[in-house]
């Protein structure tokens, strides 16, 4: 099953963030809990675990662009164990 | 020698935990309380709300000063609310807190500047939760001793009121109202004048551009005003409107102040890059073999 990946809410005071970097590339196995990617956010960089085991399917945001909590981050292709 | 704020050194990398946060973030949302954690957006967090551990910020959200480091928002603030020292108290019990740090916004529109409600928020944890040591981190109170007094008598284990900075950068980084002298004489009046069993703290920020030797005469005004407990930390810009971040601290200057603080004779000194005033804020009284 495919799913879309939504950018968290990492900050209480903001939801405007920077995308930092992709930690899992396009085709790699996902366990849950790996760092999938880092947000920058006025203060710290944030990495940010995946909640799925799968295969990543898409990235949809490039490194370095403004992103919102709530905008879809990627796409993955969520196995069932 | 301006340093690039959006440029992080590593370790102002933190792992996002979203369990963890939304628990301790619900509960205090649920209560309407405010914490500086949230408000100053800080970088600690995601480990302090993950391990129970929160800094209240009382009479807030607003803030009457306009500091140039801080990322509280100064706008006009609202009318005192009576049943927060309760609600503040009860998420205390609730979140099963060991220490707790209370802070405030600055409340210039106050006729008491906001003292009576520190006392009122003491008053009420130690009522429910006795067992837990409080630190306060308060105000200037505009140099008025009577405030201060106030706060004293109702005996927090720790009476904090941060200098924030060396006496040449003072009036660059924080308001107009908040003088260095102002902070100093709060200190060395809570020092004369505590209960037995308060401690006196104050903290400093790095990366506004002080110098050594301003760093040890900050040093040295603070031993002589009688404060116990000192906590360095890394200034880190809120957003390109705040004060310009000067530099990143390298980590062995951190060892460096700690160490020559710690000859100079301070009971307990926190100095590293994310140590903030509430961060493991505990640790300072252990050191001095208080417990409750």
């Amino acid at each position: 099953m495919e799913k879309e990946l939504k950018m968290p809410k990492l900050s209480p005071k903001s939801d405007d963030y920077f995308f930092g970097s992709w930690e899992k590339q396009v085709g790699d196995e996902v366990k849950k809990g790996d760092i999938l990617f880092e947000v920058e956010s006025e203060k710290v960089i944030s990495e940010v675990p995946s909640d799925y085991n799968g295969v990543l399917k898409e990235q949809r945001v490039e490194e370095g662009n403004p992103i919102s909590a709530g905008d879809v981050v990627a796409v993955l292709e969520v196995s069932d164990s | 020698m301006d340093a690039d704020y959006k440029n992080k050194p590593a370790w102002l990398k933190v792992r996002y935990d979203e369990e963890k946060v939304d628990h301790v973030s619900d509960l205090l949302s649920k209560m309407n309380l405010n914490t500086v954690c949230s408000e100053a957006n800080c970088p600690n967090i995601g480990e302090c709300f993950g391990t129970g551990t929160a800094a209240f910020m009382i009479l807030g959200p607003n803030c009457t000063r306009n500091c140039h480091f801080c990322d509280v928002p100064h706008k006009r603030p609202a009318p005192v609310d009576l049943t927060e020292p309760l609600r503040v108290a009860q998420a205390i019990k609730q979140l099963g807190l060991k220490h707790v740090c209370v802070t405030s916004t600055d409340r210039d529109d106050l006729p008491d500047l906001g003292s009576d409600q520190f006392v009122r928020v003491i008053k009420a944890i130690r009522e429910l939760s006795p067992h837990t040591t409080i630190e306060v981190l308060t105000p200037d109170f505009q140099g008025k001793t009577a405030l201060v007094q106030r706060v004293l008598d109702a005996k927090p284990d720790v009476f904090n009121h941060n200098m924030e900075t060396v006496r040449r950068i003072t009036p660059l980084v924080r308001d107009r109202r908040a003088t260095y002298d102002h902070s100093l004489k709060v200190l060395h009046y809570a020092h004369e004048h505590a209960l037995e069993g308060t401690y006196v703290k104050t903290g400093i920020m790095l990366g506004l551009g002080e110098t050594d030797e301003e760093v040890y005469q900050t040093m040295d005004d603070l031993i002589e005003a009688g404060v116990d407990f000192l906590s360095i930390g890394q200034y880190v810009q809120p957003s390109p409107k705040h004060y310009q971040l000067r530099e990143w601290v390298p980590m062995e200057r951190f060892q460096t102040y700690y160490n020559q603080a710690m000859a100079k004779g301070f009971k307990f000194v926190a100095s590293s890059p994310l140590v903030r005033s509430s961060y493991k804020a505990s640790a300072e009284l252990a050191a001095v073999g208080v417990k409750r």
